[in-house]
């Protein structure tokens, strides 16, 4: 048995020059100028009777193959290497005792490479011409609708025009691991369509060969391999390099590897994309050895190129589309929005949402305050502390990464949900931003079959192959990695940032000016109120005075019971003009600028109770001012504030035989604040919200004289002043009042 | 030379005025006038008073919500004029926006009287202005 295969190895390993070429077939060496001899493959001492190291530097001419004179070869290859390509040559039929062999040269390395493969003599079906394969390709490529489409069916024509039991289209990953992609195979065969196999399945020197020697085979891996004598050139001072021979003997690592997996004899056809390998067509075959036919192989390469072309425009093709896909979504959210006239609800609310823009499967928004998720997500709280690490980590405006849980450790325990994140910054200050999630890979891979079988077994208990291990070392390799962020998705997410921060730039601009409007209507009724008040009053006041005037110079000459009447005219003027005086008061308010200054407070409240008591004469009224700490205001209407407060306190008392009214200030550091105590009528807590509404009167008041405006000013004034008003009451006990000023120490 | 000038675009202001100053005893002379612009040229002798030499009133009260030049912008013109100057100016309006009475003062009226709105509060309002005012006005 050998040591099994390491697979890790396979990086180091020179595939180039193997030293060893396949069983089937004979490999020469020559001289280019001389045509002698320089290395030859062990068992062409089979053909010349004669030991391989023996041929060492004869001339080809001297040469006896089989049956064949070595004369006839050098006239051949002299003829090949005029032209100056002796490839074009091949293939050249030789018969050797009785066999017909395909004689095919290549120059490389110094060196004219000639070898021997047995021609085929299969059934003629098999012969398989260039014209059908080709055409059968065209075909398959013309009728496909996708690369997936085209993939899928140029599996099953290539397996029946190749012959063998399992065609694979094998596609690598960005990280160069594979995914089986499309696959024919027979009926009896396990499936490996959808199976994902490790980067190291196939090393770099492997890959870099794929890219220049576009079809490779491997007719029997049960033959062993046949070595090339002497083991280096002598000229490079290491093996021949084979990269163009037909009969290289591939790695035993891969031969064992194959074996592992029950195959006899395989054929790879590169697919290439842009000078890069985009992936590989397998052929497996089982039971027996498979030798295809040089012509059919040749066949092969054309077809490589055929199909790497049209993967090219396919690939571009879908590139577009994908992207136009993504940008039509990210127009239908950007309609939303403006619809709706709403960021979050145009992005989360719709069928089409911030998930439509990339393949991502959980996405979050993180806008005015409010996380809007949706789909799969990690928890809020992981957002948000994500987010908190996000801002301290990068500075840019775009953050994506495809191993979250290896830059940010606490997302290990959310890695099934987010290993892959795509933040896009709207506003740093705002911390608003949007957020996109992947899964760890490994849950978003759909497995051909129950990964977790550990082997599969033929009929007859053979073991058929043996992807575990190599299933396991892909698990280990993804964990905590998702699949990577396209450009064409980042782009997109980039878009939709440009077009919200452009909506919401829009929105505030609108708020504005729809406040400008506001506050020119508001101005325009504030002066159109003050106006028509005002005018008001002239023609009010002649109504007064020409009544008295009337009362002065005819009053004797009524009858007495008229002169009531018209005193009702002047009360009623009285009342207007007071209803007149209280609406401008209140329009004032709103109107004049606010003067902050500092405000001593005690002569304004002597004063204010003074002239209280001067009007309440008759009253059994005490007004008592109790600490006045100064108060920072406009000093007109922080006057007006205690002015109507004292004059309820006293108005609301009239029927209270011992009236006490007291006002006391305190501050605390943050705001002063004034408490207008009464022991009057007070309010039912049950109308408490009408108390400072404009024009609404208590059902208690309403016998007393007043338009609801006094405490609407009150509460008008402490919102210009930033400050507050509020009151408690208990019925006919005590009833406080309490403004409170904001301190500015600033 | 008279003894109040009154400017006043209201007629009925005037009216009830006139009937309040005829009932005083002395009765004050007074001329009414009923435009700012009016009582500038009459005040700074220009326009149709151009050339002429009507001699200053002792008192002036003035509204000032005029049409044309406004109270304001008589005080102003008034305090700017050499000859006016020291004129004895009282501001008689309805307005007691406490703007309004600021801005007067600043621009230099010597008092603000607030029209009571009613016959009786008038008379005795300019009972007591002019009590205080024509005295010293010499």
């Amino acid at each position: 048995m050998q040591p099994a295969p390491d697979l890790t190895n396979c990086e180091r390993e020179p595939i180039q020059w193997p030293g060893y070429i396949q069983s089937h077939g004979y490999l020469i060496a020559l001289d280019v100028q001389l045509l002698s001899i320089v290395q030859v493959s062990e068992n062409c001492g089979n053909l010349t009777g004669q030991s391989a190291n023996a041929l060492i530097g004869r001339s080809i001419n001297e040469l006896t193959i089989g049956d064949l004179p070595g004369s006839v070869l050098h006239n051949v290859l002299t003829v090949a290497l005029r032209s100056g390509k002796p490839e074009l040559l091949n293939p050249y039929r030789v018969d050797i005792q009785g066999n017909t062999w395909q004689l095919l040269v290549h120059q490389h390395d110094n060196a004219l490479i000639v070898e021997l493969e047995p021609a085929q003599t299969d059934a003629p079906s098999e012969a398989l011409s260039t014209q059908s394969l080709l055409s059968q390709t065209m075909s398959d490529i013309q009728r496909s609708a996708s690369l997936s489409d085209l993939l899928t069916r140029i599996a099953p024509t290539l397996k029946q025009l190749l012959g063998f039991d399992r065609v694979m289209v094998y596609r690598f990953g960005d990280d160069w691991h594979g995914e089986v992609v499309a696959e024919a195979r027979e009926d009896h065969l396990v499936p490996f369509l959808g199976m994902h196999y490790p980067a190291s399945d196939i090393p770099k020197q492997a890959r870099e060969l794929y890219k220049i020697n576009l079809v490779r085979s491997v007719v029997d891996v049960r033959e062993p391999r046949v070595a090339i004598v002497p083991v280096n050139h002598p000229q490079h001072n290491r093996p021949l390099n084979l990269t163009y021979a037909q009969l290289r003997s591939v790695s035993p690592v891969h031969i064992e590897y194959l074996q592992n997996m029950g195959v006899r004899a395989s054929m790879s056809i590169s697919l290439l994309n842009r000078g890069e390998l985009w992936g590989l067509i397998a052929c497996h075959h089982y039971e027996d050895a498979r030798q295809i036919d040089y012509t059919t192989r040749q066949s092969a390469v054309l077809i490589s190129q055929v199909l790497s072309s049209a993967i090219e425009i396919r690939e571009s093709d879908e590139t577009a589309q994908y992207k136009a896909s993504l940008l039509a979504h990210e127009q239908t959210l950007y309609e939303q929005m403006l619809t709706d006239w709403d960021v979050a609800q145009g992005l989360t609310k719709h069928s089409t949402t911030l998930l439509d823009i990339t393949t991502a499967t959980g996405a979050a928004l993180l806008f005015e305050g409010q996380l809007h998720t949706m789909g799969n997500t990690p928890t809020p709280d992981d957002i948000t502390a994500l987010v908190d690490w996000l801002r301290t980590t990068t500075t840019e405006r775009v953050f994506q990464t495809n191993q979250l849980p290896n830059l940010y450790h606490p997302a290990e325990l959310f890695r099934q949900t987010a290993s892959g994140v795509l933040m896009v910054v709207l506003s740093r200050e705002m911390n608003e931003f949007m957020l996109w999630f992947k899964p760890e890979q490994i849950h978003s891979v759909s497995w051909g079959g129950n990964p977790e079988k550990p082997v599969e077994m033929s009929e007859t208990g053979e073991v058929r192959l043996s992807p575990r291990k190599s299933f396991d070392k892909w698990t280990e390799e993804v964990r905590n990695r998702a699949l990577p962020w396209r450009q064409e998705e980042v782009a997109t997410t980039l878009k939709l940032r440009e077009d919200l921060l452009q909506l919401v730039a829009q929105k505030a601009n609108q708020i504005r000016a729809l406040n400008e409007q506001l506050r020119l209507a508001q101005e325009e009724l504030e002066a159109f109120s003050y106006t028509v008040s005002h005018d008001l009053r002239s023609p009010l006041s002649s109504i007064k005075s020409y009544t008295e005037i009337f009362l002065e110079d005819y009053g004797h000459t009524l009858p007495h019971d008229a002169l009531p009447i018209l005193d009702k005219v002047v009360k009623a003027t009285d009342r207007m003009s007071l209803l007149i005086r209280n609406l401008m008061d209140y329009s004032r308010t709103s109107r004049n600028e606010v003067n902050m200054e500092r405000l001593s407070m005690q002569p304004v409240l002597i004063q204010l109770r003074d002239e209280l008591l001067a009007d309440a004469i008759g009253r059994k009224l005490t007004i008592r001012v109790g600490n006045t700490p100064d108060v920072y205001g406009d000093q007109s209407m922080v006057s007006q504030v205690f002015s109507n407060l004292l004059a309820n306190a006293v108005k609301y008392t009239q029927a209270v035989p011992q009236a006490r009214v007291t006002i006391d200030g305190h501050g605390n550091g943050t705001e002063v604040i004034y408490a207008v105590t009464d022991n009057g009528i007070g309010i039912d807590m049950k109308q408490a919200g009408k108390v400072f509404e404009l024009f609404q009167r208590l059902d208690s008041a309403t016998t007393y004289e007043g338009y609801g405006v006094g405490l609407a000013i009150v509460k008008r004034i402490m919102g210009r002043h930033r400050g507050k008003v509020w009151f408690e009451s208990n019925p006919h006990q005590s009833t406080t009042f309490y403004v409170s000023f904001p301190s500015h120490l600033s | 030379m008279i003894d109040i000038l009154y400017i006043e675009d209201n007629p009925d202001e005037a009216d009830v005025f006139r009937r309040v100053m005829s009932r005083m005893d002395p009765t004050p002379s007074f001329t009414i006038l009923t435009s700012g612009s009016e009582a500038i040229d009459y005040l700074l002798l220009k326009g149709s008073h151009l050339g002429t030499t009507s001699p200053l009133p002792r008192l002036v009260l003035v509204d000032l919500n005029l049409p044309g030049q406004s109270g304001f912008d008589v005080i102003q013109q008034v305090r700017a004029t050499s000859r006016t100057r020291y004129l004895s100016l009282v501001v008689y309006s309805s307005s007691d926006n406490p703007k309004d009475i600021r801005r007067a003062y600043d621009l230099g009226a010597n008092a603000y009287l607030i029209k009571p709105g009613s016959y009786h509060d008038v008379t005795s309002m300019m009972r007591r202005a002019v009590e205080f005012w024509l005295p010293l006005s010499l």
